[in-house]
């Protein structure tokens, strides 16, 4: 069996512009069930635009993505249809504001798969559970912390029973002292063998987690390897002056 | 100088009561309306279509840059005209004629829909995109987030400005004694001339007023932090 036969998601040539700014040049990804992969680069360098490519937040100008082996760009699959498969997480969490922690969880479930109040909300107890806010479920996302909104917003993205799990710079927006808590939660879904794509500043998480890290910069990925290949022995250049910045 | 304000009380006071649920009759069921049509033109407005978004533009400009009271005069005497003008074919003359009242709720819907539309189109714009965003993520169309994400936080955040619309609303319903709809300042007019009750009668209609828009006031600031909600 081919390594590209137990792709979850294949990405192929992908290149994105904005007028004529070139941001993404020619990428290519393949994520394989259960694989963890973070990203990483200096800002600018189009790491989060490709995330959001992904689950066509940002259209891509051209190339190729497939999702179990669906063309996601052909227009046959709806858009919504399948982010349903791939949840996202914010920087800014963006929890609904105007609904308490429990309906921000249990209102994508109940109106996009039609569960019943009570299937929704007992599983969403599971969700808060499992976050370690089994006590919020009654609150108003504003009386939570940074570190709280990012765990309920990871729990709402759960609550689609996604197979793919896109993160977007998850604890940039966080007190120091509060990333570990959100990081923490991530790591559990990472050993459970949720598939995800992570970008990331937290170089610490990425060689702990990650299966594969992908160093990107100017819109190339310019290094792909294990944890120990790109933080023990960078191969490139640029990814060792990046590395020493941050490190 | 000799104020008969017991005899003013008794001889007006009936006839306000009769005034006051014209008001509000008014200004309930024109506020309803024209939260609804200031809705619809402001996502009329957000359209992609570019043929929409100008029709609406220019309709917004005109209620605007025109008075209520010649809206009203238009609306009652010359609408009726033009379409009985229209309308009329091969010798049937048709005789459409509005009652006051139906022009009067007409022309401030249209008036107030306007108005009401802006707050609402500033109030969906000003909604983080990444709102819009979390919600698409998830799998909702752009219509649902529309309807569910986006909406219900830009009419929260609305409240505290259609609170001032209604209340306005209640004291520009005065300007409907102009096309004969027997609201407060008609009949205290009609009181006035008869009686020469001219102080008695005025400062009674400014207190009526004032009792009808200090409470809704309260009201709605009640309202305003019932559904405040933090960002």
């Amino acid at each position: 069996m081919s390594e590209t036969d137990q792709s979850m998601l294949k990405i192929t040539e992908l290149s994105k512009y904005y007028g004529e700014n070139h941001v993404l040049k020619k990428v290519n990804l393949n994520v394989k069930k259960g694989e963890v992969v973070c990203i990483i680069g200096p800002s600018g360098s189009g790491k989060s635009t490709f995330l959001r490519c992904i689950n066509l937040l940002e259209r891509p100008s051209s190339g190729s993505i497939f999702y179990q082996g669906n063309d996601v760009l052909d227009g046959k699959w709806k858009t919504n249809e399948y982010r349903q498969h791939v949840g996202m997480v914010f920087q800014g969490y963006y929890l609904f504001p105007f609904k308490k922690v429990l309906d921000n969880i249990t209102m994508a479930p109940r109106t996009l798969k039609n569960k019943d109040k009570a299937e929704a909300e007992k599983e969403a107890f599971e969700l808060l559970e499992k976050v370690g806010l089994a006590d919020k479920d009654n609150v108003y996302p504003a009386s939570l912390s940074g570190g709280q909104k990012q765990r309920v917003a990871i729990a709402r993205a759960l609550a689609m029973n996604p197979e793919l799990l896109l993160f977007d710079e998850p604890t940039s927006a966080l007190d120091p002292e509060l990333v570990g808590e959100v990081l923490r939660v991530m790591k559990e879904l990472a050993e459970e063998g949720m598939t995800m794509v992570v970008v990331t500043h937290e170089m610490g998480f990425a060689r702990e987690v990650a299966n594969r890290v992908i160093f990107m910069e100017g819109g190339y990925i310019v290094e792909e390897g294990t944890p120990e290949e790109i933080f023990g022995n960078p191969k490139n250049e640029r990814t060792r002056e990046f590395l020493a910045r941050v490190l | 100088m000799d104020l008969k304000w017991s005899e003013a009380i008794e001889g007006l006071g009936p006839s306000l009561l009769q005034g006051v649920v014209v008001v509000l009759q008014a200004t309930i069921i024109s506020f309803i309306l024209a939260t609804i049509l200031g809705l619809l033109i402001a996502m009329c407005r957000l359209s992609k279509w570019k043929v929409i978004r100008g029709i609406f533009v220019v309709f917004v400009e005109i209620v605007r840059g025109t008075p209520l009271l010649v809206q009203l005069f238009y609306i009652y005497y010359v609408v009726p005209l033009l379409l009985n003008h229209l309308l009329s074919s091969g010798g049937t003359q048709p005789n459409i004629q509005f009652t006051a009242l139906s022009a009067g709720i007409a022309g401030m819907t249209i008036n107030y829909g306007a108005y009401i539309s802006e707050v609402f189109r500033s109030a969906i714009l000003a909604i983080d995109t990444g709102q819009k965003e979390s919600g698409l993520a998830l799998g909702f169309t752009q219509l649902q987030v529309l309807r569910k994400i986006v909406i219900p936080q830009a009419l929260r955040n609305s409240i505290p400005v259609l609170g001032n619309y209604l209340v306005m609303m209640i004291k520009d319903t005065s300007l409907l004694a102009v096309i004969s709809v027997s609201e407060l300042l008609l009949r205290t007019q009609t009181y006035a001339s008869q009686t020469f009750q001219t102080i008695e009668s005025y400062t009674i209609l400014a207190v009526v007023y004032l009792v009808l828009s200090l409470p809704l006031a309260h009201v709605m600031k009640m309202i305003e932090k019932k559904f405040h909600v933090e960002n």
